[in-house]
């Protein structure tokens, strides 16, 4: 009956196929679907031996082999200050047992053409059908009598010590490392990674410590998928892991990371990189199985998902050609999920391409979904959840989430439906909760060179610097001992003239000139002690820019526009027409710390950086180690997001009456240059002369 | 009346192979395209692909990148398909699509779920007949590709190893460059160039379509004369690179400096082309020196001698003769010529001794294994039918290739060994870390 029945329908189907076979083709117009196919997915078995280990079975008999996998369903402590060993821990079960060397195990595993992989989660393996209880042998021996002996232990330090070296020029392993500490930070097991100095202090005993602690049955999986019976598989299970003794195993449980209150960038400097890879990433609270995580993933297909839909392909590749692939994704999970949206991307437009993740994030929290973009990304995800069935561990990833984070045993059997009943008002919840275009962590591993264009796209204006170790960034040298600050410009001052004669100093007036390209201005300084001083710049005669202080307050006048600096700009404006500011920084609330040594076109320099009163960076000068003297100052402003780097070089020193003074300074690569030509110590100046009005 | 033209059109010269494991049907059609069909029931989707026998080696000094730059264009549309809406198509019937582009060939593929088939036969007719292509695609996958370059070559880590490779062993033969291409040819390449690759390479007679997947076999013969009989076939001379690379022509070697940190040795031999009887010896020669743990390099290099990270060879097997990519990422401090010296005396030992039966019996049990895995994806079965038509001519190798692994002895191995694993037939790289490369 049934039979006939598929019978007339292949025939009507051929008929109609023929039919259409013989007509001319009308090209223009698109094919239609045949009748929906259903979607049917494998079923599995599980039962669970004696001493807790927990057994899911797929059974698929189209290819003679079976995978065996045992995992470990347990969240390992912190790592600390030896990172690293849990994931030696689980290398080094392979590598090694009472009864077999690690070439023995090779071997046998070789001989018959099988794999066996063994991690820090648990140990996996696959071969034919016919070898498996050869397999099996070496891998519950694996499993269950790693005996860590001391000449593999030191030979896997040796070789994770030199893969760190050679990770150190990759920018997806360092991008991936800086957006674990930034978003989960160092308390947390997921922020958590190797180093030089972690991986040279990790012991025997700490690995034993670990396999100890964790591989139990009772918190495992064992998943058996392929060409074999449910029944093959329990005997199997139970002669090969029955042995295997329980234990209790402790939870470790840790606290939620928190979000930046405002966008934090923090950058990894490459050298000789010709792209950036942009990480916009954060940690979100989303528990895997949920209906909110259904509603996530949507919300991720629409953004920035494994398709040429995505809202992220669409604008950063087809439109901008930015980068060759844009994706995101919100992932769940039982202690801390994560957002991450990112690319790589051509150096010159990182900025741009950040400005357009964070442009296509704001939009989800805003724009309600149109039903033709939620019916295709349903499409799309229905045809993806129906494609993946084709292969058996698909059903035994399924069986285990159900295992694991208690779901119903229709949950995958019903996800279609789920997947249907997502509204846009949903995704426009879903979206306000966990897309957060202003409290993420914008990391970006890339040249040098683009850092300057991304300070306003942090919340504080500015970009924190780290080493690809997660270490703060420095490109200096250290400093041999008994150099301090102090001595730093202690010796800058002696070489201006000494602290005596910079002492006997009272007031000075100072003249010479600004020259913008072809336009040079006269200036003229006047200064007295106690913070009083007049700067004028002045055209064709009269005055075009002056600025007042009376030691108090101050005035600023352009153009008949006045202005009142406050705060640091006074601060800086009174240091600058102070000669004696290095002999009482602290008068001005300001402490000097040194650095390091810095280069600069091979010269060496010391650099001291000036911190104000609540500890932040006000400028950093360069002294030139052979003549004591300042090179170069750098300030960094930051105003409403946006962020200015200044840079003043002094070429030149003259020397008037004794006392050197910068003759010839050029600000921003010689945007400005400014130039002193006669300077008068201690002429008379009465206090009107520094009036505010 | 219906019936008999039906049965005449099924009949026609399609043959019926009988094979050990995967069946499948094969045809031609009167424009010279070839036709694979693989029936299999078990998911029901259909991956639907189009093999082009066109790659790098197929390009002109110049315009290196062309082949896998125009992958990039045709999925920008055709005459019935506006830009930017192929994807759409696939995607929004619950597909995926994809292609990629190697020395040899370039290959399309769309998976879609099993009633969607004609869909995906009316696409790849689309872009087989007219596709279209405007300046505003050209200038964007432009773009594109350069970022593709830069993502994988130029930013990663030892990215350029292949192309260094292939530069320094071929001086002759197109395999000299890479399926990326350069910049400067990225750069001039022009709307014109695109349109002559089309007319010659695009063309039925130059394409294998192969379809795996939850079909009927007969139905799937009508649609696919419906869509691709009236695509005339080429009129160009397709033209394919005859020149032949000396081998056996002195060692090179050379030091390339890289801001990476190991150093990592290159020892590049030339090897026969694949399929050649020769080619099945090297092959398992290469499985002996680096597949599994037990293998020899990694025995000896990496757990006995502690030198290095890790040590392998590889068959880089292409249409034309191809290499043996034999390298070692040292571990830090080593001295690479300790490294390579290590290396020398694993190849030296397969020229003077024989292997044992044991390891003969190893190398077969990992074929077999290897046999079996690879056919697990209807997508991957379309894929190695085409392959195997496209280069040897014989669908059938998909279930008879093992037995020609199965036939190398122990002395072909050998053989294999002092032939080609001779010190006059290959290039040496260092890739040296240069300090002052991470100053920039």
């Amino acid at each position: 009956m049934k039979k006939s029945f598929l019978y007339i329908t292949l025939f009507a189907s051929l008929f109609l196929a023929a039919c259409s076979a013989l007509q001319p083709v009308d090209r223009s117009k698109v094919p239609a679907a045949g009748p929906a196919p259903i979607i049917r997915i494998g079923e599995y078995q599980t039962f669970q031996l004696e001493n807790g280990l927990k057994v899911i079975v797929v059974e698929n008999h189209k290819l003679p082999r079976v995978s065996y996998q045992i995992s470990l369903d347990v969240v390992p402590g912190l790592e600390g200050s030896k990172a690293g060993f849990v994931s030696m821990a689980g290398q080094l079960l392979k590598n090694g047992t009472a009864t077999r060397s690690k070439a023995q195990i090779d071997e046998s595993v070789d001989f018959i053409g099988a794999n066996l992989g063994s991690s820090s989660r648990g140990v996996s393996g696959s071969c034919l059908k016919k070898h498996s209880s050869t397999l099996l042998e070496v891998m519950s021996d694996v499993l269950l009598n790693p005996s860590f002996p001391d000449d593999e232990i030191e030979k896997l330090r040796k070789q994770t010590l030199s893969g760190l070296a050679s990770s150190q020029t990759d920018p997806n392993t360092i991008s991936s490392r800086i957006s674990d500490l930034s978003k989960y930070g160092s308390s947390h097991p997921y922020g958590e990674f190797e180093t030089e100095s972690s991986v040279k202090t990790i012991t025997r005993d700490d690995l034993v410590r670990y396999y100890n602690t964790y591989f139990k049955p009772n918190v495992s999986y064992l998943v058996i998928v392929g060409d074999i019976t449910p029944e093959e598989a329990k005997t199997q299970a139970e002669k090969y892991f029955g042995g295997w003794k329980r234990g209790n195993v402790s939870e470790n449980k840790f606290k939620m990371p928190t979000i930046p209150a405002g966008n934090e960038v923090v950058f990894v400097p490459l050298p000789g990189a010709v792209q950036s890879v942009i990480d916009i990433t954060y940690a979100i609270d989303l528990k895997p199985g949920t209906q909110e995580a259904i509603t996530a993933s949507v919300l991720n297909n629409i953004l920035g998902g494994n398709s040429f839909q995505s809202r992220l392909i669409q604008n950063l590749r087809e439109d901008k050609a930015y980068t060759y692939g844009a994706y995101s994704s919100i992932s769940p999970d039982e202690t801390v999920g994560s957002f991450s949206a990112g690319a790589s991307v051509r150096n010159e437009v990182t900025d741009s391409a950040i400005t357009q993740f964070l442009y296509e994030m704001d939009r989800l929290t805003k724009e309600l979904i149109h039903d033709s973009t939620l019916t295709v990304v349903k499409n799309i995800m229905t045809g993806n959840f129906a494609r993946s069935l084709e292969s058996p561990q698909t059903v035994a990833n399924f069986a285990l989430n159900i295992e694991k984070y208690q779901l119903p045993k229709d949950y995958y059997e019903t996800y279609l439906q789920k997947l249907n009943a997502v509204t846009a008002d949903d995704l426009m919840k879903v979206a306000q909760k966990f897309i957060k275009p202003s409290n993420a962590y914008i990391t970006v591993v890339g040249n040098k060179d683009v850092v300057g264009k991304l300070g306003r796209f942090a919340a504080s204006g500015k970009v924190n610097l780290y080493n690809s170790d997660g270490s703060v960034f420095s490109d200096l040298k250290p400093v041999p001992d008994g150099v301090t600050a102090n001595t730093v410009l202690g010796n800058y001052v002696e070489a201006l003239g000494g602290a005596a004669k910079l002492s006997s100093i009272h007031s000075f007036e100072q003249e010479g000139n600004m020259a913008m390209g072809p336009m040079v201005l006269p200036v003229n300084i006047k200064a007295k002690e106690g913070g009083k001083f007049r700067m004028s710049v002045s055209m064709n005669g009269s005055p075009v820019m002056t600025t007042v202080c009376d030691g108090n307050k101050a005035k600023m006048e352009s153009m008949g526009q006045a202005s009142y600096p406050e705060g640091q700009e006074l601060t800086q404006l009174r240091m600058q027409t102070d000669i004696k500011a290095e002999l009482h920084y602290q008068d001005y609330g300001i402490t000097p710390t040194l650095k390091g040594i810095g280069n600069i076109d091979g010269k060496e320099y010391y650099v001291v950086e000036l911190l104000d009163s609540e500890g932040e960076v006000m400028s950093t000068d360069y002294f030139d180690i052979s003549t004591s003297l300042r090179y170069k100052t750098v300030v960094v402003e930051s105003a409403d997001g946006n962020t200015s780097v200044n840079e003043s070089v002094i070429h030149e020193y003259l020397v008037f009456d004794g006392i050197k003074m910068p003759s010839k300074v050029t600000i921003n690569n010689g945007a400005m240059e400014m130039n002193t030509t006669k300077v008068i110590w201690n002429p008379k100046f009465e206090d009107k002369d520094f009036i505010v009005e | 009346m219906k019936k008999t033209v039906l049965s005449l059109l099924i009949m026609g010269h399609m043959t019926q192979v009988e094979a050990q494991d995967i069946k499948f049907t094969e045809f031609d059609l009167k424009n010279g395209l070839h036709v694979i069909l693989h029936e299999d029931h078990s998911t029901p989707i259909v991956a639907v692909t189009v093999m082009y026998h066109v790659g790098s080696k197929n390009e002109l000094p110049g315009r290196t990148g062309m082949a896998h730059f125009f992958e990039h264009l045709l999925f920008e549309g055709s005459e019935n398909i506006g830009r930017g809406q192929y994807s759409k198509y696939v995607e929004n019937a619950g597909g995926g699509l994809n292609a990629n582009t190697s020395f040899d060939r370039t290959f399309y593929y769309d998976l879609l779920p099993s009633n969607q088939l004609e869909l995906g036969l009316w696409l790849e007719s689309e872009r087989m007949l007219h596709a279209k292509v405007d300046i505003k695609g050209i200038e964007t996958q432009r773009e594109v590709v350069k970022e593709e370059k830069r993502q994988r070559i130029d930013n990663q880590p030892y990215g350029t190893l292949l192309q260094e490779t292939m530069s320094n062993s071929y001086k002759v033969h197109p395999y000299k460059w890479m399926p990326i291409g350069s910049m400067d040819d990225l750069n001039a390449a022009q709307e014109a160039d695109f349109i002559d690759f089309y007319k010659t390479f695009y063309v039925p007679n130059n394409a294998v379509l192969s379809i795996a997947g939850d079909i009927d076999p007969l139905v799937t013969r009508l649609l696919i004369e419906k869509y691709f009989s009236g695509i005339p076939r080429g009129k160009e001379f397709i033209p394919r690179p005859t020149v032949v690379e000396p081998t056996h022509s002195g060692e090179a070697r050379d030091t390339v400096w890289v801001k990476d940190q190991l150093p990592l040795v290159v020892q590049a031999y030339h090897i026969p082309a694949q399929g050649t009887p020769e080619y099945y010896a090297v092959d398992m020669l290469n499985q002996l020196l680096s597949e599994g743990g037990s293998s020899r390099l990694n025995r000896s290099v990496v757990e006995e001698k502690e030198l290095a990270l890790f040590c392998g060879a590889f068959s880089f097997g292409l249409e034309d003769p191809g290499l043996t990519l034999g390298f070692s990422m040292c571990n830090m401090g080593v001295d690479p010529a300790v490294v390579e010296e290590a290396m020398n005396e694993e190849f030296d030992k397969v020229k003077n001794e024989l292997i044992s039966d044991q390891e003969l019996q190893k190398l077969k049990n990992q074929v077999e294994n290897n046999f079996v895995s690879r056919n697990s994806t209807v997508a991957g079965i379309a894929e190695s039918l085409a392959n195997y038509h496209m280069y040897f001519g014989d669908t059938n190798l998909i279930n008879t290739e093992i037995s020609r692994y199965q036939a190398v002895s122990k002395q072909d191995i050998m053989n294999a060994a002092k032939k080609y694993y001779d010190k006059s037939n290959r290039v040496v790289l260092y890739f040296m870390h240069d300090p002052e490369l991470l100053k920039q």
